[in-house]
């Protein structure tokens, strides 16, 4: 099986110089789904989320535990929800948006906010108090007050935004469900490297999981730096 | 000269434009694909064929699909499940057409005595192969090359029954399942993972074709054996020294044949389905240049399946209609 990882390796290099369509098919598919999904997350979650932290009120309890609970909500559970209600006899059946990108993004999209609302939350949570304090007695409103906790855990924040997109781009039960690996439209790197090693294709499984990782990890370096957090 | 300033800066100057061009960015590119994936399923030269992933897997439909496409502009998408959920996708109306391996499930997906109106209509016979049995080398079971089904299913009961070898089945809702379960009936036995006082000589893995193989190659004991489709195999048989081929159908028997229908969902039962764009799909592959196409590809320098439209009558235990037949040399004339 040796040969297979090096034979993998080689085949990545040889797949991504020669600008081969189908992985790029691949990759195309695996990010766009991704990044808008765990975008448009972020944008409904972390109001959400910076709220609850923020606020005190009565069962804010209640509503910590089942954000953390739909944290870990099972992916495949989610791929099986929104495939009922987009499947032809489902409610949203007769938009036709079943297997189609729109409803991976969808899937994905309900996975990352609880995720994003959570880590929010606690990032929100984790500034020192006496900070709080310092700001408010400055005279600072609601608003403002809002804006400096923020400012102060973003750190905290795009860590969260990470897990999310690491959790949607790796991802392969519930896209499998709602995408139906259909080539050259809703083939993403994890259901094809199901596929792939289905077919015997171990090379080609082996590279697409290269290129995979690798971009995984320039991207996340690269937002690493943006962090400012380079130590 | 003038100072460049960080983009930082820039950004944090700014801070509630760029906010908003970041929220029209992400909403636009989500709107954008939202109303293109509404109109794409709606477009009448776009269907959605659900196969098994025997099928799918053997890459014969990477080779047909291309060549139908540029004869009429049809862009056919491919759902590669088991048969069991091929056939629950035609029943929800989830796809146009299907292609499918069990006759019997087949025969009940077109069903429509007693004014039921059925899930599918016009099924035609495309195309069989045959399903072969592997197993480890030192074949404790002791099979023949000549062994005809019924000596080869109770070789391996005894087998199985003095511990002596495992057998390793799909367990799922798939077409050779379906199979392995009637090979089993022909020496009236109704397999069970206890297996008759030996438990873990006959697993069901629930897995796929290829995860299935795998898990047979790694038989603790290397008394592994397995039912599979040939395609499959031959992906595979490069990989998996260790396992030979150890029954395949003797001649004058058809049991192991493994006959492939196409089904059109029928459109009075889901009137969003494209039954015209289906039909023509339909004829492509039942046309003597579709057959043709089938019966020319091969893995590995073996063909992998054989046309059979028309005169899976007679040999291959898949019986067709003349009304069938008729029925589709009507949609074959585009494609002579």
């Amino acid at each position: 099986m040796s040969n297979e990882i090096i034979e993998g390796i080689l085949e990545a290099i040889y797949l991504i110089f020669t600008l081969n369509p189908e992985v790029w098919s691949v990759i195309e598919v695996s990010f766009r789904v991704s990044l808008i999904s765990t975008f448009l997350a972020a944008l409904v979650s972390l109001p959400i989320g910076s709220f609850i932290g923020l606020r005190e009120f009565r069962g804010k309890r209640f509503l910590s535990n089942l954000i953390n609970t739909f944290m870990g909500f099972p992916p495949v559970v989610m791929g099986l929800i929104v495939f009922l209600l987009l499947s032809a006899g489902g409610i949203f059946g007769s938009l036709g948006l079943l297997y189609s990108t729109t409803a991976m993004i969808i899937a994905q999209f309900l996975l990352a906010v609880p995720i994003i609302i959570g880590t929010g939350k606690a990032a929100i949570e984790s500034v020192d108090p006496a900070l709080k304090e310092t700001v408010l007695s400055l005279g600072a409103n609601e608003r403002q007050l809002w804006w400096e906790l923020i400012k102060h855990s973003k750190k905290s924040i795009i860590a969260g935004f990470l897990v999310a997109f690491g959790q949607a781009i790796s991802e392969v039960g519930a896209v499998m469900i709602v995408g139906g690996n259909i080539r050259w439209a809703t083939r993403t790197f994890t259901t094809s490297i199901v596929l792939q090693t289905r077919m015997g294709e171990f090379g080609m499984a082996i590279a697409l999981g290269i290129i995979l990782i690798s971009i995984a990890f320039i991207l996340n370096y690269g937002l690493t730096l943006l962090q400012g957090g380079d130590k | 000269m003038s100072e460049r300033r960080p983009l930082k800066t820039i950004i944090s100057e700014h801070k509630i434009v760029f906010l908003i061009i970041f929220i029209l960015i992400i909403g636009c590119s989500f709107g954008t694909f939202f109303i293109f994936d509404v109109l794409s399923a709606q477009n009448p030269n776009r269907i959605m064929l659900a196969t098994t992933t025997s099928t799918y897997d053997s890459g014969l439909l990477d080779y047909l699909l291309p060549e139908f496409t540029q004869k009429t502009g049809i862009e056919v998408l491919v759902l590669s499940v088991g048969t069991g959920q091929a056939l629950v996708y035609g029943e929800i109306g989830d796809v146009d057409v299907i292609l499918v391996h069990s006759r019997s499930r087949e025969d009940a997906f077109v069903n429509d005595s007693d004014g039921k109106t059925p899930y599918g209509i016009n099924r035609a016979c495309v195309m069989y192969n045959d399903f072969i049995i592997v197993g480890h080398e030192n074949n404790p079971a002791e099979l023949l090359p000549n062994d005809n089904i019924t000596i080869v299913m109770t070789k391996l009961k005894e087998s199985i029954d003095a511990g002596n070898s495992t057998f390793y089945s799909r367990g799922d809702g798939s077409g050779t399942y379906s199979k392995e379960l009637s090979l089993w009936s022909y020496i009236s036995v109704t397999p069970d993972v206890d297996w008759f006082g030996q438990p873990k000589k006959y697993t069901e893995t629930g897995q796929g074709m290829a995860d299935t193989l795998q898990m047979t190659n790694q038989d603790a004991n290397s008394q592994g054996y397995t039912l599979i489709d040939r395609g499959t195999w031959l992906s595979f048989n490069d990989t998996y020294t260790t396992l030979k081929i150890l029954a395949k159908s003797v001649v004058g028997e058809d049991n192991l044949l493994n006959p492939y229908g196409v089904i059109p969902v029928n459109p009075d039962l889901h009137s969003h389905v494209k039954y015209t764009s289906v039909l023509r799909f339909v004829g492509f592959l039942t046309s003597d240049y579709g057959q043709n196409l089938i019966n020319s590809y091969t893995k590995n320098g073996e063909k992998l399946f054989h046309a059979a439209f028309g005169m899976c009558n007679t040999t291959h235990n898949c019986p067709t209609t003349e009304e069938e037949v008729s029925f589709w040399t009507n949609y074959q004339q585009e494609f002579t």
